[in-house]
């Protein structure tokens, strides 16, 4: 049995708990706002993997790979194009190494950045390569599913799914990022949770990440919702801490983790399979919602 | 219906071969160029920028109105320029520093074009003393500052305060960026925040038509 059929069988099994924020705890570990995080994979590997490792403690069965901005196209923006590889590869055999038997290790792939053709000046092919390839290095480094996500373009998310399978991506978690309109929750390309689902058609699991002004309660209509139209596939939601709030100069995040926890167990009783944070959680989110949802 | 008013429509609707070949026919009616910017195209981009602002249409359906309008102005600029007219109102606009997004500032930069202001785009990751040369340079009424992580907000506050006490040239401060409130705003001392690219051409024109 592959790990990422232990992977489908625990998810039958139990709720999974996913981790946190990555990029907030890596800054604060040192890593400068601006600073590209997948370069620390190779230069300070310690440091990326004392925060798997925290989240691991805290009682996450999923480790994320520090390598949310891993296409050749948006690692450009830094001048790292060329190790676009080595920067994926080692992001996810440091996951992988934390992670141990206890954990399974989600190779995570973001939004390339820019807009496709023809709304925006990237052809899709080009996209579809830069995708291909973070998925191609993310699997050789040890990744046991993909997660494709923070997703608005329907048409990027399909690319993404697509491009995942054709590396051999056996698990693919595709979700998508939510925002208020008079119409309902939708992303900011417009569509609806029906019409993003429909685009992740090709993914084992889905839902949604992140998100513009939603609150922990948004986030359970939004689990709802999701779960009706999924198709009797797991749900996943990794909401942020909240929405953030300035106090004295400095941006924080004012959900704490307990009440991060109560909403935990709001989502999994929608129907939800994998909870995980994003924006402004951390470790202890992540211990206060494992302790509302795993079974002791 | 007249020219023009089938050129608002295709602009509106985002058609972009139709809104070039009636500008091509509006200029050949002998129209002048500024009534076709000013009575036209900038009122069909704020019909197209309140619609979204009302989430009746999204970001696809702006931008393909925004490359119809692109296209309009690619007969008209020339023959501006021949003439020596230059929009009323200048702005600059950057994504600050440690931030990559260009998305939100893309989309603003549009809408602002589509009000008829002279963009001046600098880019993403553009540090305070960039914002500062630019304003020293191009003397803008309007400089806008976007920010998509929370973790540059503090770099937002820090160019304004740069732009503050080095520009020398008194310019209307705008800011957005989907962490962005406008009790961050006030805090930092900036003149003006939308939420989002419809509200911040509202925005823009109220704060560029309260200088005397």
């Amino acid at each position: 049995m592959t790990r990422t059929d232990q992977l489908r069988a625990r998810l039958q099994q139990r709720v999974l708990v996913g981790d946190g924020a990555t990029g907030t705890q890596l800054q604060a570990l040192g890593l400068a706002p601006g600073e590209c995080g997948l370069r620390w994979n190779v230069e300070a590997p310690d440091r990326v993997r004392q925060v798997h490792q925290r989240y691991l403690d805290a009682g996450a069965d999923l480790l994320t790979t520090n390598t949310f901005s891993g296409t050749t196209l948006a690692l450009a923006a830094y001048g790292l194009d060329g190790q676009a590889d080595a920067l994926n590869r080692a992001g996810a055999a440091l996951a992988r190494e934390v992670a141990g038997a206890r954990a399974f290790v989600l190779g995570d792939i973001g939004p390339f950045g820019g807009l496709l053709e023809p709304l925006g000046e990237t052809p899709p092919e080009v996209a579809a390569a830069a995708f291909r390839r973070q998925a191609a290095a993310l699997l050789a480094g040890g990744a046991d599913a993909l997660l494709v996500e923070t997703m608005s373009d329907p048409a990027e998310a399909q690319l993404a799914i697509a491009a995942a399978r054709d590396a051999g991506a056996a698990c693919v978690v595709a979700t998508f990022t939510f925002q208020h309109s008079p119409s309902g929750l939708r992303t900011m390309m417009g569509s609806d949770v029906a019409t993003a689902l429909r685009a992740a058609a090709d993914a084992d699991v889905v839902g949604a990440n992140c998100g513009t002004e939603l609150s922990l309660d948004d986030y359970a209509q939004l689990a709802a919702e999701l779960v009706a139209h999924a198709g009797g596939r797991p749900v996943i939601v990794q909401p942020n801490a909240g929405s953030p709030v300035v106090e004295a100069g400095r941006v924080v995040y004012r959900t704490d983790p307990a009440e991060f926890g109560r909403a935990a167990a709001r989502f999994t009783a929608a129907g939800v399979r994998i909870v995980g944070g994003c924006c402004g959680t951390g470790p202890a989110h992540i211990a206060a919602l494992a302790a509302a949802v795993k079974p002791r | 219906m007249t020219t023009l008013e089938l050129l608002a429509q295709a602009v509106a609707a985002g058609k972009a071969k139709d809104a070039k070949a009636l500008t091509q026919r509006a200029l050949d009616e002998a129209i002048a160029p500024t009534e076709i910017v000013d009575r036209t195209l900038v009122p069909a981009m704020t019909e197209v920028g309140d619609k979204f602002k009302r989430s009746e249409i999204f970001v696809p359906e702006m931008l393909i109105a925004a490359r119809a309008m692109k296209e309009a102005m690619e007969l008209i600029d020339p023959r501006l320029a021949a003439a020596g007219i230059t929009p009323k109102y200048t702005a600059v606009i950057g994504t600050v520093q440690g931030d990559l997004h260009d998305i939100g500032k893309n989309l603003v930069a549009t809408m602002w074009r589509g009000a008829n202001f002279r963009v001046i785009d600098l880019g993403a990751n553009v540090p305070p003393a960039k914002f500062v040369a630019a304003i020293q340079e191009h003397r803008p009424h309007l400089a806008g500052l976007s920010a998509l992580l929370t973790t540059t907000m503090p770099a937002m506050a820090e160019t304004v305060r740069a732009i503050r006490a080095n520009a020398g040239v008194p310019v209307k401060i705008m800011i957005g960026g989907a962490p962005i409130t406008q009790q961050f705003c006030d805090e930092i001392g900036a003149d003006g925040f939308a939420p989002d690219a419809g509200s911040a051409v509202d925005k823009a024109r109220a704060l560029v038509e309260s200088v005397p």
